[in-house]
């Protein structure tokens, strides 16, 4: 185990320097640089730019340096705990990155705890009650939530909120708590408006869920032991908890590796619409604006919490289910 | 010497006013002042302020209340650094330039300028600002090997020389060049502006000139920059505005520190300005910028949620943003916008292609293709019939205006539009009745965009529609923006679509550079701007005549010495676009809707939206905005 454990953190390294290696050059692939986006954009409102201080600046952000001299800069930056510098915020990324992650984090809560409390129940009710009107309807409503675009559904719920409740549009609070520290009218406020993306993002994420759940259990359901367990007399709801739901719960602990950097991003899109104080619009401004080092630290972040989170769930699966065996090479 | 126009007026009210104007204290700052941490008004205010002269719609206001805003982006805290509109020199609401943070200035030749400051004047953290603040940027910044590597500014230099700039006293400074610099007074004016100073007091710690070098280094790794050059940059920029320990001169000042989702700016209580009763302005306490995305913008506008908008709102926005009028308590006004045109289609004078190229440079073929559009229809269809048809030229508000300028060539006349095309011999027309390029190739134009919105490709749809009936094709193009210009700048595009002149209201005393080809972003011709911007080292020269007289005429303009030899050239500038159509334009004068809240006086009614001249709100200066009771 525990050389299984080494073998994959080993793996682990190339993985990032390949990914790392993507990043980069993804990001440096439109035309232009940071420099030359910005330029655009001041013109853009007339504002002139005057050449040799882009000369200067050029120089000063190190972007006059040949691409892959800039990438082994920035990966050495990283590897020491530096992760480059945001032209656009003019702040170390660290520095930009900071609070917005503990709202990121909020939210992606909110929306996890959310999605599991509606698609646990449905999922184990349409497998139980398998081709029945439950089924039907609600697997229907989950596929609603699946079909509609988020970001149709969130402005449709922002402008019912604010014209029903007065709810004030986007972000995650009034605007007069922002810089507030936190409160009890202030930690209202967030609820008041936390609850349409988490419904947004959340309805997306459900669909999914209850097919799976329901899939899975419905194969444990036909087997042997089940219906051993009903001729002998179990409960049902004892019988349906004590093995067959936890023998389907195997999809949902591989799903850890995928919900890991989830939580970190945000729904990108949604976020954006909703105007949230949350990474994904960062991550979207830095990427348009060729922020590179911004974007780049940050997509590799994430890369690294994804190769985490596959690993966490792989040693979680092989745990709580002696039937997948190791096979580390040597099969 | 000669005073500058309009100052005398200034003047003379000036020293009507002896002495510091005392109102009462202002009761944001009451308490402050009561505790001795802020001096009482009378130390706060220069020796002679800045007594503003109300025009009949401003009336004197009461202090207090907050502005709310949004802005899509942290870095649009600069908004901020041009809606206070603090400068040197200003221009005033009819676009005369006026001194405003300067007491006076005096103009010799043209080419020496004596600045004279405000004795008393301070900085937003009572420091005095003073003359030594502009010698530690000429010195110390512009002139420093570190800071400036590549040297003075260009815009500070008149024939690739610099002035020679003197300090006689506290309150003195004069630059001095060779050469008659025309620019100079209005570069101090602009949205943007030309900052000659910086607050010198509290720079000089990030200077490895003034600072202890140990204290400096400390500094520097704290700040995680990479040196002590970076971290002075990142420190001081006045137009930035992002960092709130920078002492300001602007109305507010910024208190936030990026990043953040609002920005809260707070009165300086040292602002040099005040109203005719003497009351120090600004008149509101604090401006609280909201950051939310661009699309949602006019939504939170719509929902009450700004006091003063017009940055993000489009006129597509009117009919929603008129609907909340009621219901949240604002009122929205539409402004003129002053670009010489919305919309405007420029033919590649640079084309690679060679028989395209020679058709481009032909008068007739531009003019023909400028009466064939239907501008009276893309009014309608597009703009709600609320905008001006025609050419790309100064605005009706502009004194350089005339109608001639506007009207020619630019009536929709397809039959004129086809004789002229026969005339050049484009008779050969194929099967689909397009006509024939004399090598046979059907004349098919690919109209390049910057592909940002679709208000460029509904109206090109329409274009498209009336081209085909004098036998040309159009087919638009979007790319993205920096795609886009390498593909003009390049030759590969045939024609491109932007905006007009930027400055649709010139005066004669304001620089005609954009309308000669002068620069690598002019879409018509960027050879020849970039042949005149290496200074002939990249590039090609401008090889055709009205071009040529349109680059001797804006030489011409920079040495004449007075207004009517340069209105005289701003003439013929104007008539030979007019006549030459180096750009077609489309439709001018198009309203930006403005989100007042209904409890926000001194506001104007009708108003012009402009960057340069104009500042957006600047020109109207905000401190002298102000809250009614209800609001306050």
């Amino acid at each position: 185990m525990l050389r299984y454990v080494l073998q994959r953190l080993l793996m682990m390294i190339p993985t990032l320097l390949v990914i790392s290696a993507l990043v980069f050059v993804i990001i440096q692939l439109p035309p232009g640089d940071y420099l030359e986006s910005h330029i655009a954009e001041l013109e853009s409102q007339g504002e002139s730019v005057d050449h040799e201080k882009i000369a200067f600046l050029r120089h000063h952000y190190g972007l006059d340096k040949p691409v892959y001299q800039q990438y082994f800069y920035w990966l050495i930056g990283m590897l020491q705990g530096d992760f480059g510098y945001s032209f656009e915020y003019d702040l170390p990324v660290t520095e930009v990155v900071g609070d917005r992650l503990i709202l990121t984090v909020l939210v992606s809560v909110f929306t996890i705890i959310f999605t599991w409390l509606i698609a646990f129940p449905i999922g184990i009710y349409s497998a139980t009650h398998q081709y029945s009107w439950g089924d039907y309807g609600l697997t229907l409503l989950g596929f609603i939530g699946l079909a509609t675009p988020n970001f149709l559904l969130a402005l449709v719920m922002l402008y019912l909120a604010n014209i029903w409740f007065g709810t004030s549009i986007g972000g995650l609070m009034d605007p007069q708590y922002i810089d507030q520290p936190w409160s009890w009218d202030k930690f209202v406020s967030v609820l008041e408006h936390l609850w349409i993306p988490v419904v947004v993002i959340g309805t997306s994420g459900t669909a999914g869920m209850i097919r799976r759940l329901r899939a899975n259990l419905l194969d444990e359901l036909q087997k042997q032991y089940v219906v051993t367990g009903r001729a002998k007399g179990l409960p049902p709801f004892k019988l349906l908890t004590k093995y067959p739901l936890r023998m389907a719960l195997n999809f949902f602990i591989a799903d850890i590796g995928s919900i890991l950097p989830t939580v970190i991003s945000g729904a990108e899109v949604t976020a954006v619409v909703l105007s949230l104080p949350t990474t994904g619009p960062m991550l979207l401004g830095a990427l348009q604006s060729q922020d590179m080092y911004l974007a780049g630290s940050f997509l590799m972040f994430l890369a690294t919490l994804t190769v985490i989170g596959v690993l966490i769930s792989d040693l979680a699966l092989a745990a709580l289910d002696p039937r997948i065996r190791l096979q580390s090479g040597n099969s | 010497m000669k005073p500058l126009r309009n100052y005398a007026l200034t003047a003379a009210l000036a020293l009507a006013s002896t002495g510091p104007a005392t109102g009462n204290e202002i009761p944001y700052l009451a308490d402050t002042v009561a505790s001795g941490a802020l001096p009482p008004l009378s130390e706060r205010l220069p020796s002679q302020p800045r007594r503003l002269q109300f025009s009949e719609w401003q009336e004197p206001g009461k202090h207090g209340g907050q502005l709310r805003m949004l802005m899509a982006k942290a870095k649009d805290t600069r908004q901020l650094a041009v809606y206070g509109y603090a400068r040197l020199l200003v221009y005033d609401k009819d676009f005369n330039l006026v001194p405003d943070i300067l007491a006076d200035v005096t103009v010799e030749e043209n080419r020496r300028f004596t600045l004279h400051l405000r004795a008393g004047h301070k900085w937003s953290d009572g420091a005095p600002f003073t003359a030594e603040d502009f010698r530690y940027f000429w010195e110390d910044i512009a002139n420093n090997p570190d800071l400036s590597p590549f040297g003075v500014s260009r815009t500070l230099l008149v024939g690739g020389e610099p002035p020679v700039v003197e300090f006689p006293d506290e309150v003195t400074v004069r630059y001095t060049w060779k050469k008659p610099n025309p620019h100079f007074l209005s570069s101090l004016a602009g949205a943007r502006p030309l900052y000659l100073y910086r607050p010198a007091h509290y720079l000089k710690k990030f200077h490895a000139l003034h600072a202890d070098s140990k204290a400096l280094a400390a500094r520097v790794s704290k700040a995680k920059a990479r040196d002590w050059v970076s971290l002075h940059t990142r420190q001081g920029h006045l137009y930035k505005f992002n960092n709130p320990d920078l002492p300001s001169l602007q109305p507010w000042y910024n208190t936030t520190r990026a990043p953040a989702e609002r920005f809260v700016f707070k009165r300086n209580p040292f602002f040099h300005r005040v109203d005719p009763k003497g009351q120090q302005l600004p008149y509101i306490d604090e401006v609280l910028v909201n950051i939310a995305s661009t699309g949602l913008i006019p939504a939170k506008t719509g929902a009450g949620d700004s006091d003063l908008q017009a940055r993000y709102l489009r006129l597509d926005n009117y009919t929603f943003l008129k609907a909340g009028e009621q219901k949240n308590d604002f009122d929205v006004r539409l402004w003129q916008t002053a670009k010489g045109s919305q919309i405007a289609l420029y033919p590649n004078l640079n084309a690679q292609d060679p028989q395209w190229r020679e058709l481009m440079r032909n008068v007739q073929f531009r003019r023909a293709l400028s009466l064939a559009i239907d501008r009276h229809e893309i009014n309608q269809v597009v703009y709600l019939g609320l905008v001006i048809e025609g050419n790309n030229t100064a605005l009706e508000q502009s004194p350089l205006y005339r109608q001639e300028y506007l009207k020619n060539w630019a009536e929709f006349d397809l039959e004129h539009a086809n004789r002229l095309l026969d005339e050049l011999g484009l008779t050969q027309r194929n099967e689909k009745n397009l006509r024939l390029l004399p090598d046979g190739r059907p004349m098919e134009i690919l109209v390049h965009t910057a592909g940002e919105n679709t208000e460029e490709t509904d109206v090109l749809e329409l274009i498209h529609d009336s081209w085909l009936k004098i036998g040309v094709k159009l087919y638009s193009k979007p790319s993205q923006r920096e795609v886009f210009r390498n593909r003009v700048f390049s030759g590969e595009a045939l024609m491109s679509v932007w905006a007009g002149f930027d400055n649709g209201v010139p005066t004669a005393e304001m620089s005609p550079t954009e309308l000669a080809p002068t620069g690598q972003d002019q879409l018509q011709w960027p050879q020849w701007g970039q042949y005149f911007e290496t200074k002939g080292q990249k590039g090609e020269a401008p090889d055709m005549a009205p071009a040529q007289r349109l680059l001797a005429l804006n030489s011409a303009w920079e040495e004449a010495t007075d207004a009517s030899a340069r209105e005289k050239i701003w003439h013929e500038m104007l008539g030979i676009h007019a006549d030459e159509i180096f750009s077609i334009g489309l439709v001018c004068g198009v309203l930006q809707p403005v989100v007042v809240n209904k409890h926000l006086r001194n506001v104007p009614t009708d108003g012009i939206y402009n960057w340069n001249p104009g500042a957006f709100f600047g020109i109207y200066q905000p401190d002298t905005f102000w809250f009614t009771e209800a609001r306050r």
